[in-house]
């Protein structure tokens, strides 16, 4: 772990990536401040009974919260809305440009889980030909019924649940190979 | 007959509203605590708890009808208040009440048998002269039936439940290749949810508004209605938010429309409080669609325009109290919002969200009102309604209320689950929405995203996030780093980070 320290010592930035590749950027050591359209805002992290942990933001309160942490990649709960990003280095960053680039198109479709519930009916089997949109399985949650459609056209590789089966979210259900 | 001590067959919010007019009446008010909940709001609030916590039953008891008379005759109490959902549609548990002399607070078991089985309910609905759309004559028994009742009145079509209510097993079928589906999908829910797998046909009218009148009968037969409720956001037939009046309603629209429920409700000699449920299409033709005999979840909005306490009433009719007010002094006074706090992740389309309350705070102004049954600490099972609270925000005029709604929002904070607050701060700044002019198409059809984005936000997060990185890289190198700067970490994140490693 003393690598770590070496490794921030080192750099001067670091990247916050969204699920959609945009990057926020932030020089290090990291201030309190944070730069929006030119125009330097402090951000302060502060905490009262009221709200626990919060960011005092342009006057404004907004309560945080970590919902997820796994490695470098964080799910941050600010104000009710859910952001996640990965943390990169410059270093990191390069690598993860390089990846995307050479990542060619898969022909595994998994079809997951899209919240927690009980499987209701599967209406499909292993090696069935499959449209897309196609209903496979029937999910309920909530007390509601939410039919879980074929996402591509395919054949079924995999079903990994049964009627009755709970499930957690992404959960993976099904494994369909793409036509 | 006198009402001095009244059993809540019922939990969260409802319980905790009832417990309210009833402590103003002075009636002493029995809830059930369970074990899923000990320690809930309710529970804290009511006179007398009956503790059900060693119950291993499969069953929740709030839809065990022995469980219940037996509680009820236990603790010698003199009325049954159902709530909404569980068995507050269930005409047998109202007719058990009644046969072990208990008043059971909402219609007659006749009532709400006629109309909660929505085959029998559209016929007396013909016969009364009220407008609705084509459909079939009863049950569907078959699949060919469908198909040839589907080419009768001509796609799209609506496969309801005949035992529906709450948005359940209903399934829009658009064309003959969907409808076998759709039947089997409709009926499967219809079975799990309502106990009975018959369901009817309908005519579907696309991108309607949905209003709904709130109706007040008592035993004499005086029957009048409290004006109208806008709900048309709704997202699978479950609905979101609910306004009163409603901008699509002229004066004379809503005198012909009142007119027609209270029509509906005499015919059934309907008492208690109701809600007469319409489609309404851009041509403002209306179309009934169902009765509701209980309390509704939006009845807070009524309440607010119309100063009348729905709870109060429904207590005092089922004493036999006449209902002491007649339609001319109802008057609409200013417009009522409410929006509902679900336990749901709208950024992953509303999927539950169950967890445990960290932090609640609800604004402290003179035009909101919280309908609440949980607080700090309270955990949300994923086996009860996700609806954890009601935010009602009024205000003079729709304009008003609606800004008002926005500052109250702002104010609202809730850790440790996800919730629908996101969803309603897009909404209040929705160009369609604050127009007025939206149906029950609006959140699938017009929206893109269900919360509200603001790019600075997200810097915001990302720097906080790139915050904890740092800390944790310079903590994990060196254990004396004072990470928190001194300051007390919030517990939860702490023990939250702790976990993690």
């Amino acid at each position: 772990m003393a690598m770590a320290k070496t490794l921030l010592q080192k750099i001067n930035k670091l990247y916050a990536v969204n699920a959609k590749k945009k990057k926020y950027s932030f020089s290090l050591p990291l201030e309190d401040r944070i730069k929006v359209d030119k125009k330097e805002f402090d951000i302060k992290l502060k905490e009262d009974d009221k709200l626990g942990t919060y960011i005092l933001w342009k006057n404004r309160k907004y309560p945080v919260e970590v919902v997820f942490k796994r490695q470098n990649k964080y799910e941050i709960l600010l104000n009710g809305v859910s952001y996640t990003f990965t943390i990169e280095t410059p270093t990191s960053m390069k690598r993860l440009r390089f990846i995307s680039r050479k990542k060619g198109s898969s022909d595994k479709e998994v079809i997951k889980a899209p919240m927690p519930g009980k499987i209701i009916d599967v209406l499909v089997q292993e090696d069935a030909e499959i449209r897309k949109g196609e209903p496979i399985l029937i999910l309920e949650a909530m007390k509601m019924q939410n039919e879980i459609q074929s996402t591509v056209a395919g054949k079924i590789t995999a079903v990994h649940v049964k009627a009755n089966d709970s499930v957690m979210k992404d959960e993976i259900l099904i494994e369909i190979k793409k036509k | 007959m006198k009402i001095k001590r009244l059993l809540i067959a019922n939990r969260g919010e409802i319980a905790v509203r009832i417990i309210k007019s009833a402590k103003a009446l002075g009636i002493e008010t029995v809830v059930i605590k369970t074990s899923a909940e000990p320690s809930a709001i309710y529970v804290r609030e009511a006179d007398i708890v009956h503790d059900d916590t060693d119950d291993v039953s499969e069953i929740p008891v709030f839809l065990d009808i022995e469980r219940l008379i037996e509680i009820a005759l236990e603790h010698e109490v003199d009325a049954v208040h159902p709530g909404y959902g569980f068995l507050a549609e269930n005409a047998y548990f109202a007719q058990k009440c009644m046969d072990n002399r208990l008043m059971f607070i909402g219609p007659s078991p006749d009532a709400i048998y006629k109309l909660g089985n929505k085959t029998i309910a559209r016929q007396i609905a013909l016969r009364n002269k009220v407008p609705m759309a084509t459909g079939s004559r009863g049950t569907i028994r078959s699949t060919d039936e469908a198909i040839k009742v589907a080419e009768r009145i001509g796609y799209p079509v609506i496969v309801k439940a005949a035992s529906g209510g709450g948005g359940r097993g209903m399934r829009i079928a658009w064309n003959e290749e969907e409808l076998p589906q759709m039947l089997r999908l409709a009926q499967n829910e219809a079975e799990k949810a309502f106990n009975d797998p018959n369901v009817f046909i309908e005519k579907y009218i696309a991108n309607p508004k949905h209003i709904e009148f709130q109706i007040l009968g008592d035993t004499k037969g005086d029957v009048i209605h409290l004006g109208e409720r806008e709900c048309s956001i709704q997202r699978k037939h479950q609905k979101l938010l609910e306004e009163a009046p409603s901008s699509a309603l002229s004066p004379e629209l809503r005198e012909e429309m009142g007119e027609v429920a209270v029509r509906l409700a005499k015919a059934v000699r309907y008492h208690s409080a109701g809600t007469v449920e319409f489609l309404l299409d851009s041509n403002g033709e209306y179309y009934f669609m169902e009765m509701n005999t209980r309390i509704q979840v939006e009845h807070p909005v009524t309440e607010l325009i119309t100063g009348v306490d729905l709870i109060e009433k429904q207590i005092r009719i089922a004493a036999g109290e006449p209902l002491g007010l007649t339609q001319d002094d109802i008057k609409l006074n200013g417009w009522a919002i409410e929006c509902r706090i679900n336990a749901e992740d709208v950024q992953a389309g509303f999927a539950p969200s169950p967890g445990m309350i960290e932090k609640l705070s609800f604004p402290d102004m003179d035009f909101v009102r919280v309908d609440s049954g949980i607080e700090e600490g309270s955990a949300i099972a994923s086996n009860f309604d996700s609806m954890i609270a009601k935010l009602i925000v009024s205000g003079e005029n729709r304009d008003e209320a609606i800004a008002n709604c926005r500052k109250a929002l702002d104010k609202v904070w809730v850790k440790g689950i996800k919730t629908t607050i996101p969803f309603f701060k897009l909404l209040m700044k929705h160009p369609v929405f604050v127009g007025g002019d939206f149906t029950t198409g609006f959140i699938e059809n017009d929206l893109e995203q269900y919360h509200e984005a603001k790019a600075e936000e997200e810097q915001v997060a990302a720097w906080f996030a790139t915050k904890l990185f740092v800390e944790e890289k310079t903590a994990d190198s060196d254990a004396t780093v004072d990470f928190e700067q001194g300051k007390k970490m919030d517990p939860w994140l702490l023990n939250k980070r702790l976990n993690q490693f």
